[in-house]
């Protein structure tokens, strides 16, 4: 009887190794995902699983490109009103077909859900009023130019309107009103553990090469790991620099990198009011905010080795940064490299700003949010107080340090900014411009920088039709933010994929991984 | 008063009974070595400043160039690591030394005030009796039935982290032990005659307590506690392994093991391997020592 297990074992073993492409991918997540909700939060992890159950009307290629997505066209006619030429004969999920009343409904959804920690409304603001012209046209009226409705219609999910119409963010989790129209349809979301998908067979862009795929939450940098080189998982995504070499070494399997959309920053507190954690070398709180000279933003900013962080703290899976976006995204300014590592010059900028003995400082940063962000910090924490800023670290979850940092509690702290729309207006927009809730600018201008010529030059670009007098305008503005040393860029980190061999991945610049874009080989 | 009889008649053997203890405690080579071990350890950690090659928590002292060097390298100055450096250049040999100091301090301190917090209750609660007892010995009961490494978890949550509030949350979770100990130890001697002499002789119940019960509550409250020592020892470092401790700047050795950790499947042995000997090493050399003391301090086991 033994035996006969055995043997019906190794057959099926031999089946499955043997069997030509594999059917199902089973795939390694860094990250919780939260909800399947797509309009519940906005966050990558979450976003990663609507990418493959919803679409959108415009996609972004592996180069953070617009691409069509829903929509095949789309064009301003006149000055405030864009139109979207939607693709004919999609489908739902449950084979109703996907018409311009369903994006109407989706793009209203996005300002009814409440209580979201992270909402898109963000993305839908500029909109005024829509307008169905036909099952497949669509209008979008703003009150002003708005030329980046494109990219910011690029974040919206479709849901359909029959089923999502009255649907909780608990339906969607269920499964009840999760009908999408993309590449794979949901099956199962277990939180905190497993999300599975299968195939829809009839999706517009193509038949996707795998039948099904499971996500497994492995947020355990070594459970991740251990996953993908016991077989568990056919590729995991962010496998943790320390085993890079290990596993590129291994010929069972390939390690893919490409450098990502997210600038990893230090943000400086730039109130009037000196924080606790700031205080003279006795431990004295300072008088004033010693962040609000740009001696000293400038002076922290050349006694921060990039290289040396690059080379050692993320070896070598990251590239050094002096400004917002990464060479290949819209507004990246040519040339405008980091400040050059200079112990001396940083030290001389300190004492001419009257700290000639230094101070006392508390870095902040996130536990476990970044690629290596624990060890940038204290990195960064021995460079100053090589210069006479004599710094410890502080590192707290995500959850709580984003909460603080959002309150301006800290002095000096540590951030990750992904250009999810591809262009620099979304770092200059959310970072860096004045913070103004109303206007739905520096949402995540925790240093609360402000700045008015840059607001003026940031307005202009946003509000700019023309491509090419934009691309000039966010790359002065860019200039100007980092001549001020508005915030301090380290370097943009790199996406890293691990597949098994004969399955590959084609990197992307926006960190996703998406199921339909791994092939067999 | 002169009739007061003397709180605990020293025996008059031709030792004193300290020489006695010693001498038993040593008839057992291994729990020498243990002590030995121990002693070695306290005194590394006392004089770690002078012993260190490195002060691993001056970052000006610390270069990132210098991370993950194995064991024996020479610094980019020249110095050489003899148990190789962490990922941020720390020499492992003077984090251990550091981080030994910071692993039996907060051992130490979470264990007497922990061990005056329990005597205290128990005591109180023994000599007391009734409501008070009841009330005293059911929140005990209740914190005994929770796992320690859960309590420590939400405390640390509420509190912050810190070297001051991890021993705070340790002192909360070990108090229990030393009460319910302590307790036990005096409701037999409170039944005792002397204790009854001493009643009768309306003797104040402070004094009562604090020469009559407790000195005869002592020896097992004493090994309690060595063996508590080794327990909020790892404790610390199992806090600080899930990153909870202490700051990350100031390792202590479980952080020092939890930041190698990652680095193991890599072939970076020396950033776990060590700290975790040492860790090892406190912890068994504590309970050598604690053993033979239970041993040595039971009257029932006295050859």
């Amino acid at each position: 009887m033994r035996r006969a297990l055995g043997t019906v074992v190794a057959i099926v073993a031999l089946a499955v190794a043997s069997g030509a492409p594999a059917q199902s991918l089973r795939i390694g997540l860094a990250a919780d995902v939260t909800s399947i909700d797509p309009h519940y939060i906005n966050l990558i992890p979450n976003n990663n699983i609507a990418e493959h159950i919803f679409d959108k009307l415009v996609r972004m290629d592996a180069d953070s490109r617009l691409v069509p997505g829903l929509a095949t066209s789309w064009k301003p006619i006149g000055a405030t009103t864009w139109e979207f030429r939607l693709r004919k004969g999609v489908k739902f999920h449950d084979g109703s077909d996907l018409t311009a009343a369903d994006v109407a409904f989706s793009i209203d959804r996005v300002a009814r859900i409440e209580n979201s920690p992270g909402p898109f409304v963000a993305y839908t603001k500029a909109i005024t009023a829509i307008d169905i012209v036909d099952p497949t046209t669509i209008r979008f009226r703003t009150a002003s130019p708005h030329p980046l409705m494109p990219n910011d219609l690029s974040t919206i999910y479709i849901v359909s309107r029959k089923v999502a119409s009255g649907a909780s963010t608990e339906d969607f989790n269920t499964g009840r009103a999760t009908v999408g129209s993309g590449p794979y349809r949901f099956v199962r979301y277990v939180n905190g553990d497993r999300i599975e998908l299968v195939r829809n067979d009839g999706w517009w862009g193509g038949k996707a090469p795998f039948s099904g795929v499971t996500f497994r939450i492995l947020k355990n940098d070594a459970a991740r790991v251990a996953a993908i080189l016991s077989g568990d998982v056919d590729a995991i995504e962010q496998p943790p620099i320390a085993d890079l070499t290990r596993l590129s070494a291994d010929p069972r399997f390939v390690v893919v990198s490409k450098i990502s959309h997210r600038v990893i920053f230090f943000n400086f507190n730039h109130l009037e009011r000196s924080s606790p954690f700031v205080t003279d070398r006795d431990g004295r709180q300072l008088a004033r905010n010693p962040f609000r000279d740009l001696r000293v933003r400038r002076a922290m900013s050349k006694a921060v080795n990039r290289t040396a962080m690059v080379e050692r703290v993320m070896e070598g899976h990251a590239s050094p940064s002096g400004q917002l976006v990464s060479a290949n995204l819209f507004g990246h300014v040519p040339g405008l490299e980091a400040d050059a590592f200079d112990p001396e010059g940083a030290k001389r900028l300190l004492a001419e700003a009257g700290y000639p003995d230094g101070f006392q400082l508390t870095i902040h940063a996130p536990a476990g949010r970044y690629v290596n962000d624990e060890k940038i910090a204290q990195a960064a924490a021995q460079m100053l107080t090589r210069v006479g800023i004599v710094s410890k670290v502080e590192t707290l979850p995500m959850a709580p340090y984003s909460a603080r940092a959002s309150r301006q509690e800290f002095s000096f702290h540590l951030l990750g900014w992904g250009a999810s729309t591809g262009k620099a207006s979304s770092p200059l927009r959310s970072l860096l411009a004045t913070f103004d809730r109303d206007k739905g600018t520096g949402a995540v201008n925790w240093g609360r920088y402000s700045n008015p010529a840059l607001d003026l030059l940031i307005a202009e670009a946003v509000g700019e039709v023309d491509d090419g007098r934009r691309r000039g305008l966010l790359e002065q503005a860019t200039r100007l933010a980092m001549a001020d040393v508005a915030l301090m860029p380290l370097h943009f980190q790199f996406a890293i994929w691990a597949t098994r061999k004969g399955i590959a991945y084609a990197p992307r610049t926006d960190e996703y991984t998406l199921a339909f874009q791994f092939r067999a080989t | 008063m002169s009739a007061t009889p003397p709180a605990a008649p020293p025996m008059r053997d031709a030792q004193s009974p300290f020489a006695r203890l010693a001498g038993d405690f040593f008839a057992n080579p291994v729990a020498a070595f243990g002590l030995g071990l121990l002693a070695a350890i306290v005194l590394l950690a006392i004089f770690a400043p002078l012993v260190s090659p490195q002060d691993p928590y001056d970052l000006a002292q610390i270069d990132v160039i210098d991370g993950r060097l194995p064991p024996g390298s020479r610094s980019s100055t020249g110095s050489r690591f003899w148990l190789g450096t962490d990922d941020q250049g720390r020499d492992m040999l003077s984090a251990i030394f550091y981080g030994l100091r910071i692993s039996l301090a907060v051992g130490a301190a979470s264990t007497v005030l922990a061990l005056a917090i329990g005597l205290a209750a128990g005591l109180a609660a023994a000599y007391a009796g009734g409501r008070f007892e009841s009330f005293v010995m059911r929140i005990v009961d209740i914190q005994l039935s929770f796992p320690a490494i859960l309590i420590a978890l939400i405390l640390i949550a509420v509190l912050g982290q810190g070297t001051g509030k991890v021993i705070a949350a340790l002192v909360t979770i070990q108090w229990a032990y030393y009460a319910r100990t302590v307790r036990a130890a005096a409701l037999v001697e409170k039944r005792r005659e002397y204790v009854e002499a001493a009643r009768c002789l309306a003797l104040p119940p402070a004094r009562i307590v604090f020469r009559h019960l407790l000195p005869n509550g002592l020896p097992p409250l004493i090994v309690v506690a060595t063996v508590q020592v080794a327990a909020a020892i790892a404790l610390e470092a199992t806090l600080s392994f899930l990153g909870l401790g202490l700051p990350i700047t100031e390792p202590s050795l479980g952080l020092l093991i939890a930041n190698g950790y990652q680095y193991l499947l890599s072939g970076k042995y020396w950033i776990s391997f060590f700290p975790g000997v040492a860790l090892l090493a406190t912890i068994v050399a504590i309970n050598l020592v604690a053993d033979q003391l239970r041993d040595v301090l039971n009257p029932r086991l006295q050859r």
